[in-house]
């Protein structure tokens, strides 16, 4: 009897202890990879948006409308990435406590410095993003900004936890720091390189190492090719030599193909998220492979 | 006494343009500009903190504008034509922090029409909606959206024939939400309205028809009602399945003979739909595949006829009428898409005359702002020549364009 009555206790002390967990859906994979790391166990973590996908253009499913009702905590890069499916989610859940102003909104790009910000927004940009280029969670810099957000938002909603999502955060930045070290080593002949790019989302490495950008499949930011603006970026890149076209997995494959072939480019497959490509779970190895593709593409004799 | 006339005619002109164009303080007695709590001892209006010069708050627009060119051959209609076949005018706002609020003026170049004027408060809790004022009838996939914004270049022949091009009706309807698992929502509306009898288009009518109309004022019981049960679910990582059933209830009408004058009351029709939808995308989401069905069946007052003379009271047909349409579309890539859309409806004639609608359509999404379609579409009525179409549809969207359409 006594032996029944503790399992009791025990199962409804694991079972109290599942149900204080918080919540968190993010709206990529990256910030689900740095909510797990700095949670724990204090957080079940669901990601709206998948690896592979585009997430200007995400498609939100049944599961997503459910998690977004019952979370905790929303996590968002913000700088209107992720426009086309979170403001329709967050509107349409019904969850109060998730909403834009409440404890449980974190935007995780607050603080982070943008670049690309448009002095005049007008489509003839393009899909132009008036707060700046919204793919900060590929910029290196980035992760550190992520991470300070999420971190500063649970301690917010979970003040009791807070030495713990301290302690967790602490040992994912000295991670942090020692991938920067190896980014920075990986990159320090970078400077110079000439590359080409589908789409905007690697702008602030590119910035970052010094990068020449020659050109972009999309003319305009989420405007897809012409046949003369095609034309044109291939007459372009074939006065280059050494050229890494940029690419991730949704890019359209026969444009990328049409400019790799006609152009004589090297086509670079780069991830877009973490948990798309192989080898990518984390946001820190996602950024491993991210660096380790450009190195392989560039070659370490190349470097100026 | 003349200098005082004049002053006072002055002063009443001067005040009555300070209302007409809304006033620039407030003194005790006046309509107050915004409702709200009045603010005491201030002279400034309850603006909402801003000026009546001030735009901050002021609402999103946008156009879309619709162009069909399009060559027809086999029916009543022979020839090339083209058409600015919709330019749409909206704006939306939130209204405080439980509503916003939308309206889409339609204009064809000829006339213009509010199709839609609504509110959505979120007052009521989570998850729950009340949709107030003039809006887009919630029935099956397809009815809540405007034409230029289908799938296809129309709507579908069974859609047209029991419920009509678009329907919308001004009334209230009550909308929530719930999760039945971890993967699966379901929905339901009610509604109820004035009418729900697709509006007349005069000026397109090209022969007399009898057409069908609710009385101005009824009794609760003869109001039209809307009612739809939806849920989707996931299936495996990447694909939708969606089910629903709708009803379109309309207790009391009465067809009319405008021109001649005969008119035929008493009458009642419901149309009660059910929808199947599949959706699938990729690891990428670039390429897509979508199916669906919707059966429809149309019951009670379903047509009705001219008279044999001027006056003579139209001869209405009854009974059952059934109908479906089915689609498949492919998403090649985010910019070009193709697909396939069959319908078939038993008419609303005495004969039941079957009907066969089959439209095939290319969709190049030149931008997300923009796109090109050309379809070829057949009609096949019973009893008449089998009609042709080619049609190239042009689209663009301006501005924060939005109908608050629900799953």
């Amino acid at each position: 009897m006594r032996l029944l009555t503790l399992l009791a206790l025990v199962l409804l002390g694991l079972s109290a202890q599942a149900a204080e967990k918080l919540k968190v859906v993010t709206s990529i994979p990256d910030l689900a990879d740095l909510s797990r790391r700095i949670g724990g166990d204090r957080v079940e973590v669901q990601s709206i948006c998948k690896g592979l996908e585009n997430p200007h253009f995400v498609s939100v499913k049944p599961s997503h409308l459910v998690a977004m009702s019952r979370a905790d905590v929303f996590v968002q890069v913000g700088l209107s990435l992720e426009v086309a499916f979170v403001p329709g989610l967050l509107e349409n859940c019904g969850n109060a406590r998730i909403q834009p102003g409440r404890p449980g909104f974190i935007n995780a790009s607050d603080g982070f410095a943008a670049i690309d910000i448009p002095g005049q927004v007008d489509r003839k940009l393009g899909d132009v993003h008036p707060q700046g280029n919204p793919h900060m969670n590929l910029s290196v810099e980035g992760g550190a900004v992520m991470a300070a957000n999420i971190l500063k938002g649970l301690c917010a909603i979970d003040p009791a936890h807070k030495a713990d999502y301290e302690a967790r955060h602490a040992a994912w930045t000295r991670e942090l720091e020692a991938a920067q070290q190896r980014w920075k080593k990986l990159g320090e002949g970078w400077k110079g390189r000439k590359v080409c790019v589908y789409h905007q989302e690697h702008a602030y490495l590119i910035r970052g190492y010094g990068l020449v950008t020659l050109g972009s499949v999309e003319p305009q930011p989420g405007i897809p090719p012409t046949p003369a603006s095609l034309a044109s970026l291939i007459a372009t890149l074939r006065k280059e030599k050494d050229v890494c076209l940029l690419a991730v997995a949704w890019a359209r494959r026969s444009e990328l193909e049409e400019v790799r072939n006609q152009a004589g480019v090297t086509l670079v497959e780069l991830p877009n998220m973490c948990a798309g490509l192989p080898g990518t779970e984390s946001w820190i190895e996602m950024m491993d492979l991210l660096h380790k593709r450009l190195a392989e593409a560039f070659g370490p004799q190349k470097g100026t | 006494m003349n200098h005082s006339i004049l002053s006072a005619s002055a002063l009443l002109l001067g005040t009555s343009a300070l209302f007409g164009q809304g006033s620039a303080f407030q003194t005790p007695g006046m309509p107050r500009q915004v409702y709200g709590p009045p603010k005491e001892g201030t002279s400034q209006d309850n603006s909402g903190q801003a000026s009546r010069f001030s735009s901050v708050f002021n609402p999103a627009f946008s156009f879309v504008g619709d162009i069909v060119g399009d060559y027809r051959s086999g029916g009543e209609e022979v020839g090339w034509n083209a058409e600015l076949r919709a330019l749409e005018f909206g704006a939306q706002a939130w209204v405080d922090p439980t509503a916003w609020a939308y309206f889409t003026a339609v204009s064809d170049g000829e006339s213009l029409d509010i199709e839609e004027a609504a509110l959505h408060y979120k007052g009521l809790g989570e998850r729950h909606t009340l949709r107030v004022g003039k809006f887009f009838l919630d029935f099956g996939k397809q009815m809540q959206t405007h034409i230029h914004e289908l799938r296809t270049l129309e709507r579908p022949l069974v859609l047209r024939e029991y419920l009509g091009d678009e329907v919308s009706g001004t009334g209230v309807q009550w909308d929530h939400w719930f999760s039945a698992n971890d993967t699966t929502a379901v929905r339901f509306s009610l509604g109820a309205f004035s009418s729900l009898l697709p509006e007349h288009e005069h000026g397109e009518e090209e022969e007399p028809e009898a057409e069908a109309e609710v009385a101005g004022r009824k009794s609760i019981g003869n109001l039209n009602y809307s009612a739809r049960v939806t849920g989707f679910t996931d299936v495996g990582t990447n694909g939708t399945l969606q089910l629903g059933t709708s009803a379109r209830i309309v207790p009391d009408f009465a067809f009319v003979d405008e021109d001649g004058g005969g008119e035929v009351g008493g009458l009642d029709n419901t149309v009660w739909g059910l929808d199947v939808t599949y959706g699938w995308k990729d690891e990428t989401a670039t390429k897509s595949f979508t199916a669906g069905l919707e059966f429809l069946v149309n019951s009670g007052d379903v047509g009705a006829e001219l008279g044999a003379a001027p006056g003579d009271a139209p001869i209405v047909a009854d009974g059952t009428r059934t109908g479906w349409l089915l689609f498949a579309d492919h998403g090649l890539d985010p910019n070009n898409s193709i697909g396939l859309q069959i319908s078939m409806a038993e008419l609303a004639d005495a004969d039941k005359t079957e009907a066969l609608e089959i439209e095939a359509y290319y969709t190049r999404y030149l931008s997300e702002f923009h796109r090109l379609r050309f379809g070829l579409s057949t009609l096949d009525v019973d009893g008449a020549d089998e009609s042709f179409r080619a049609a190239v549809q042009y689209t663009f969207f301006v501005g924060a364009h939005g109908h608050g359409v629900n799953w």
